[in-house]
């Protein structure tokens, strides 16, 4: 009866796993399996075993740049996105009363996720160019004599980008834990002569601490996966990792493209799972 | 044999879920067809897992369910031709009163003219029919109790299951919803198990009691064979009312016994037929309501009158009666209920020294 | 309102759930701190960045022929949507445009019958979930353009074609429907299981159980798994760029052109977009209200 109950739920299962067999897994084996192989320089493989594009890409001193650029916009991003997500999710959660109010704010915040992500990016362009609004109005202001050029295609329009992308996904996981939050618990601290500052170290964080690490996963993933943004935003100033790839196969360089996409999403998985390690996501999601 | 429809017999029956603890353990019981019948007992008791096993939501680990003669081991539900009212009812929340209460006939295929007619008359035998075309968040919880009762109902089950009916209740519906309960199950003529943890549930509603303990039967029969003769500590302390006094048989003589204990003095208690030495440990249950308090005096304790000195430790008025906490067996409690009338006749305090008596063939005595 | 409940799932659940004790909240029960203020202001500071963009955009869509990609306006025309839908230099909009909406309407049900199944695998524990579970994890977060170009070699070594509605519509589940299981989770957590067994017990059969009783009720959420499913898919990029095939998506259009194209028509193309991204959301967020309020009239009648 159990062996039944466990087939029933294979069966349940086994449409994802029609999707996630041939288009998550084969793709990642197909990419690690084309690692090894040689190019024969014209865009076509040559089915080796060869360890060359990994030592190709260890050696290089390119990598190590590549992967610092991409860590710090990470770093950047993520940090940032937690800061605004956080103190948005907890105005949310603790500071509007009325919860049809809330209910409108959190819409308000989460209906921009529903539109495009490029048209979003690229709506940055007319306010942060050479002759767009900050400048003119800086500039109005007499604050600067010339335009700034570091706010459009730099390392900093690529941040802000990416924190308007992402900052939503720090939002809902941050809100939800938040609002499970028994708010007795606060009151009980605040008549036990716990200062704000206390009950945000000793309730309200450590209680937050699923949804964090829910948002951490998103932002990193998406950030370390993406390359178009950084296309964009750094005007080809800056490079990514997922860039180089994409770089190198539009030259056609398989094999030394298919060692750094292996290299990357290893080492993604490792944080992601350093991250899982902190919270049951599974048991958090479904409570 | 001739069984009844609604007769159910519980034979060996068992549940383990871990393979390791007993959830319900070696379960033999039977109930009479008709009868309405409380399973009582702490949470945990496996007094739920009986009652879902005998539904069909659980497979028993060893045993047999016979309903009317018939092993219904391996069936589905609605071949066992049982209903189950689940603990908050579980009405679907996206369908009206009649849609709920029509639910079964609809899964059957009837047509939509058939099964409303049906459930029209079900819904006017609860008294609903003002509501029909509700939704359940719309009803008050008695109301809700009702939808339940009616859909269960109305697939004509020979039992009906009810997995703590009350409990959603605040305290006055409760009692309420006990007559209307009783009344169904006259109307309906069929065979109610009932799962309780609260005594005054069970003893008020049913023709047997069950009561469990860990995954056994600690003792089953009519309400009052249960309430007024405990078989055993855990029975007469669950079903409360009770004193339970442990002492050491002194003497034997005359089909009573002198009993004492550090806290209690020389007591007789009658042996009912059951033969005791000296030395002999043995427990005895005194109710509550059968203690008299009298001042000490000369002649305060008449012939074949038990009496222990105490002190009143606590004063409770409950309305019809007052409690009147002892202190006559050390840290145990040792509780009167004297009528408010005569209470208040002679009123004790805190700190008095009293006799609690009560006649010598009152005392009870526990496996 | 109620249609804000179901469609935030979880998060509004929890708030819900608050709501009765919403008197109590903490920080603050005589006056507004002082921290009111400035995180008040912190909010409507983002959500002035997070509007603030979008809407200047939409503004210089309708830019005059003479004007820029930036302000001033120098006056107001539908110029660049004409040339949007007419020029030859900004390439095939409309025909991406319809292949977007015909991949994004597959994905979107696929995605939702595909969830459901699984979301209802996942209520209990079975042999192997955990490894379902981080196979569906790692689909989630594994860089997007990476499975793509596996997914184009591997249909490459196959000797298949890749085509947006074999390939492309591959790629793309394996991003949504992870979520969408992940929403499913959330949905499922608030169904009570003893309506499931109520259910068998009244006769039904599983399948009646499931048409009856689990679908109606779960249905705002199903709507909310279809949301997601519907603009993750019409605004998926990495996944879609090598498994495609010849013909571009929408997002494919779009990012070619913020490569190319240097005229307002890129902004007009972000305005029609977000146009039908509202539609979407307008429709899903409806739908959830209409079944609400079906129920709502069914209960009305009574009184």
């Amino acid at each position: 009866m159990t062996l039944r109950r466990h087939l029933t739920s294979w069966l349940f299962l086994s449409p994802l796993l029609v999707v996630l067999i041939p288009f998550f897994v084969l793709p990642f084996i197909v990419v690690l399996t084309a690692s090894f192989f040689d190019s024969d320089g014209f865009g076509g493989l040559l089915p080796t075993f060869t360890l060359v594009n990994y030592a190709n890409l260890f050696t290089s001193s390119l990598t190590l740049n590549l992967y610092l650029a991409t860590l710090k916009f990470t770093v950047l991003t993520w940090f940032f996105s937690l800061i605004l997500g956080f103190l948005v999710a907890y105005f949310l959660a603790f500071h509007v009363r009325n919860p049809l109010l809330g209910i409108g704010l959190f819409l308000l915040c989460t209906v921009p996720f529903w539109t495009s992500n490029i048209i979003r990016m690229i709506s940055w362009i007319p306010l942060l160019g050479k002759e767009g609004l900050i400048n003119m109005a800086l500039l109005k202001l007499g604050l600067i004599h010339e335009p700034l050029e570091i706010l459009l295609f730099s390392s900093v329009a690529v941040v802000i980008a990416y924190v308007h992308q992402l900052t939503i996904f720090m939002i809902v996981p941050i809100f939800n834990s938040m609002a499970r939050i028994d708010k007795r618990v606060v009151e009980a601290a605040l008549d036990a002569g716990a200062s704000r500052l206390d009950i945000m170290r000793l309730i309200v964080i450590p209680m937050s601490k699923s949804g964090i690490a829910l948002g951490s996963i998103f932002v990193v993933s998406i950030v370390m996966g993406d390359f178009f943004v950084v296309k964009v935003m750094s005007g080809g100033g800056s490079a990514s990792v997922v860039g180089a790839f994409y770089e190198d196969i539009s030259v056609l360089q398989y094999p030394s493209a298919a060692a750094s996409a292996v290299v990357l999403t290893v080492a993604l998985m490792v944080l992601i799972g350093l991250i899982l390690r902190t919270v049951d996501i599974r048991r958090e999601i479904t409570r | 044999m001739a069984t009844g429809q609604g007769h159910i017999e519980l034979a060996g029956l068992c549940k383990s879920y871990d393979g390791v603890t007993m959830a319900v353990d070696g379960v033999n019981l039977k109930i009479e067809d008709g009868a309405y019948c409380c399973f009582l007992g702490p949470s945990g008791c496996g007094k739920t897992t009986i009652l879902r096993m005998i539904a069909g939501h659980e497979d028993p680990s060893a045993g047999e369910i016979l309903i009317g003669g018939e092993n219904v081991v391996g069936m589905a539900p609605v071949e066992r031709r049982t209903a189950m009212m689940f603990q908050s009812y579980a009405l679907f929340p996206h369908l009206t009163v009649r849609d709920n209460i029509a639910f079964a006939l609809r899964v059957r295929g009837l047509s939509k003219a058939e099964r409303n007619k049906a459930a029209d008359a079900m819904i006017e035998k609860v008294r609903l029919t003002e509501f029909a075309d509700r939704l359940p968040a719309q009803l008050s919880g008695g109301q809700q109790q009702r939808v339940a009762l009616a859909r269960a109902a109305i697939t004509q089950p020979r039992v009906l299951l009810l997995d703590e009916p009350l409990s959603a209740l605040d305290e006055q519906l409760r009692v309420q919803m006990r007559q209307e309960l009783l009344r169904m199950q006259r109307d309906l003529g069929i065979t109610f198990i009932h799962v309780t943890h609260t005594q005054m549930e069970a003893i008020a509603l049913a023709d047997m009691v069950v009561v469990m303990d860990r995954g056994h039967i600690k003792q089953a029969g009519p309400a009052r064979e249960v309430y007024a003769t405990p078989r055993d500590r855990y029975v007469a302390e669950f079903l409360g009312g009770q004193n339970v006094l442990a002492a050491k048989v002194r003497t034997v003589a005359g089909g009573r016994a002198v009993v004492a204990s550090p806290t209690v003095r020389e007591i007789e208690v009658p042996l009912a037929g059951r033969s005791f030495s000296a030395g002999d440990a043995i427990e005895f249950a005194v109710r509550r309501d059968d203690i008299v308090l009298k001042r000490p005096g000369p002649d305060a304790v008449a012939p074949d009158t038990a009496a222990l000195s105490s002190r009143v430790t606590g004063v409770e008025y409950q309305g019809s009666f007052v409690k009147v906490m002892l202190d006559a067996l050390g840290r145990e409690d040792f509780i009167a209920y004297v009528p408010e009338r005569t209470f208040f006749r002679d009123p004790v305090a805190i700190g008095d020294v009293v006799l609690a008596t009560w006649p010598v063939e009152h005392a009870h005595l526990l496996a | 309102m109620t249609m804000a409940k179901e469609a935030l799932g979880p998060a509004a659940a929890a708030r819900r759930r608050s709501r009765s004790r919403q008197g109590a909240l903490a920080p603050g029960r005589k006056g507004r701190p002082w921290t009111f203020y400035v995180l008040a202001a912190i909010f409507t500071l983002y959500v002035v960045a997070l509007y603030g963009p979008m809407i200047s955009i939409y503004i210089l869509s309708f830019q005059d022929i003479r004007g820029g990609l930036v302000f001033p306006m120098k006056g107001l025309s539908l110029h660049w949507f004409n040339d949007l839908f007419t020029q030859v230099r900004t390439g095939d909009v409309k025909g991406s445009f319809d292949r977007s909406i015909k991949l994004a309407g597959l994905v979107t049900v696929i995605t939702v019958v595909v969830s459901f199944l699984a979301g209802l695998a996942f209520r209990r524990r079975f042999f192997g979930d955990t490894v379902i579970f981080y196979l569906m994890i790692g689909s989630l977060v594994a860089p997007g353009l990476v499975l793509g170009i596996g997914t184009g070699l591997l249909f490459n070594w196959l000797g298949l074609e890749t085509a947006w509605y074999t390939s492309a519509l591959g790629a793309q589940l394996s991003w949504t429907l992870p979520f969408g299981v992940l929403v499913m989770f959330a949905v499922m957590s608030r169904f009570n299981k003893a309506w499931e067994e109520a259910a068998r017990d009244l006769g039904a059969t599983p399948w009646q159980t499931i048409r009856l009783v689990i679908i109606p009720i779960l249905a705002p959420g199903l709507v909310a798994v279809a949301l997601f499913g519907f603009t993750l898919s019409y605004d998926e990029f990495a996944r879609t760029l090598q498994t495609s095939g010849s013909l571009n998506t929408l997002p494919l259009e779009i990012w070619s052109m913020t490569l190319n194209v240097t005229s307002p028509s890129l902004y007009a193309l972000g305005t029609v977009t977000t146009i039908v991204s509202f539609l979407i959301i307008g429709i899903g967020l409806g739908s959830i209200t209409l079944i609400q309020k079906r129920r709502a009239r069914g209960g009305a009648a009574g009184h």
